[in-house]
């Protein structure tokens, strides 16, 4: 067999095997919306366990942070970093969530909303823009994916046709499984990621250099810029890296998927155990730092988009077939898997506080149905967004990180900050999108700083702004 | 409902709370160098893997103080 029969079957074989494991996982249980939607609220710490560090190992991980610290080395750091911040947040944070969630019988972020400011319009527009959100995101994992099967194809053949063959049966799935399907599924996920990661970073620098260390002393002596970050105000500088950390740390529970993940844990001391477990799970970062750092040593001069592909060329040139299949396997899994919960929040948004604020499928069936039916609408339309738009992804991706991290200000102040209203929120939200959104696509970092940090000032300040101007709506 | 911890311990997990999340961001700028190397890891990157290890056991104690476990 040729090489990329080899590892394409391999591929193939990996990505059915774990949705057959999946489906198995979720045999016999009767899909209500709670169950459908948040998995009955009884996720114990290893399901949430992995189904929170799903956030972390997407497309992202195995391609972006490779890509990241090929192409600039060390502003890559700041991927562990902000995961462990978030954890800290998180472990305050999620619990109160979750436990708002479970009192008020709460099944996604905008029901959050609505029930604290009380008001129907807050919630249905934070609905439409989490779905407006989610749908570039996901067209951003099929972009990945299609990267993984083509190299997997050694560039033998066009990859879209199977990438999109791929994302329709994983829709088909998450039809089937609702969020326990995908939080079983994210288990082999995870196991086919750490073994890819520990070799990407481990046995790679061990074959060409005899160790990470000397690895390390190679980068030292070539290209040493790359071990630290440039000083102050300069692009991707210190100031830059301490703003993006503490603004994506904000953001890390914010997005529309994570609330689906916090509400289904069984108790707000299993979301505090997976605060303090989920850092270990970082350290395994680290070796994708050495897989990029090793790649830049050993494939330099990519350019552009394919600094993306760096540490995968490596594998592809100087490793077997199989291996590579299985490599890609790993990476086809971390864009599909946490895809497929992003599907289902999008999906659920819309059934829950859009259809439901007019008054359509309330009964549980009805929504079950609903839910369903959007899921396999948010995958077409993320399809379709993926073949029509390409460029524009990654300008829709900054919209993302930027965008979510402004639901921020609105969940605290539901906690801490009582005169807070709707009115207040939503003007805050808006301010801070309309500072995001266009510095984050001009790519501009006023001082160095973050341009979404800037966004999240101009939200706390016009929503504590509005929110005193306003009437005090009831809030219990 | 659990016991409220006391109210001296809001302080003090504040501070548990606050010493990963500083270490991990505002002190990256005075620990952004090369040397000293720790185990062949530019220090930066050494400090950063370290206080990730470390947070762990911050948010451990902090669940102690919470008596969550």
């Amino acid at each position: 067999m040729s090489g990329h029969t080899v590892a394409l079957t391999i591929v193939a074989t990996v990505v059915l095997g774990t949705i057959l494991f999946a489906f198995a996982g979720v045999r016999r249980i009767k899909m209500d919306p709670q169950q459908y939607i948040v998995g009955g609220r009884s996720f114990g710490t290893l399901l949430l366990w992995v189904l929170l560090a799903g956030e972390i190992y997407t497309t992202f991980t195995f391609l972006g942070i490779a890509g990241l610290t090929y192409s600039q080395g060390a502003p890559a750091y700041y991927i562990m970093a902000y995961g462990t911040c978030a954890y800290v947040l998180g472990y305050f944070l999620a619990p109160a969530m979750w436990r708002v969630g479970k009192e008020r019988g709460l099944l996604t972020g905008p029901d959050f909303f609505q029930t604290s400011y009380n008001s129907r319009a807050l919630g249905v527009a934070i609905a439409l823009l989490q779905f407006v959100m989610i749908v570039p995101y996901v067209a951003l994992q099929l972009s990945g994916l299609q990267i993984l099967l083509h190299i997997a194809g050694y560039g033998a053949y066009n990859a879209t046709t199977s990438t999109c063959i791929a994302f329709l049966i994983l829709a088909l799935f998450v039809f089937t499984t609702g969020l326990r399907g995908t939080a079983w599924a994210s288990v082999v996920k995870d196991i086919f990621v750490l073994a890819a990661v520990i070799f990407a970073g481990v046995a790679i620098p061990i074959r060409f250099f005899g160790s990470p260390a000397l690895m390390f002393d190679r980068i030292a002596q070539l290209h040493p810029h790359m071990l630290v970050l440039p000083p102050g105000t300069a692009f991707h500088g210190t100031v830059w890296y301490v703003s993006t950390v503490l603004l994506t740390a904000f953001g890390f529970y914010m997005g529309p998927h994570s609330w689906n993940a916090i509400y289904s844990a069984r108790s707000g001391d299993t979301l505090r155990r997976n605060a303090m477990l989920l850092p270990f799970y970082q350290i395994f970062l680290t070796l994708m730092l050495f897989a990029g750092f090793s790649a830049a040593l050993i494939v330099p001069g990519l350019k552009g988009t394919a600094v993306d592909q760096s540490f995968l060329l490596v594998v592809q040139h100087y490793y077997p077939a199989w291996l590579l299949g299985f490599v890609a396997s790993a990476g086809a899994l971390a864009a599909l898997i946490p895809a497929s919960a992003l599907l289902l929040a999008g999906a659920s948004v819309i059934t829950k506080n859009v259809a439901g604020g007019f008054g359509i499928a309330t009964s549980d069936a009805a929504r079950t149905r609903l839910t369903r039916a959007l899921v396999l609408l948010v995958a077409l339309l993320a399809l379709a967004v993926w073949l029509t738009a390409q460029r524009t992804v990654v300008e829709l991706l900054l919209l993302y990180y930027n965008g979510i991290t402004q639901f921020m200000p609105g969940v605290v102040a539901a906690f801490l900050w009582k005169r807070a209203t709707a009115w207040g929120v939503a003007a805050g939200l808006a301010a801070g999108l309309a500072v995001a959104v266009p510095l984050a696509a001009l790519n501009v970092s006023p001082w160095g700083i973050n341009a979404g940090f800037l966004a999240l000032a101009a939200n706390v300040v016009v929503m504590v702004a509005v929110s005193l101007a306003t009437l005090r709506q009831v809030r219990d | 409902m659990r016991p409220t911890p006391p109210s001296n311990a809001f302080w003090l997990r504040t501070l548990l709370a606050a010493i990963p999340i500083a270490a991990l961001t505002v002190a990256v700028p005075l620990v952004n160098r090369i040397e000293p190397r720790i185990a062949g890891l530019p220090f930066v990157l050494a400090w950063t893997i370290v206080w990730v290890m470390l947070t762990p056991a911050f948010i451990w104690s902090i669940g102690r103080l919470d008596r969550h476990w």
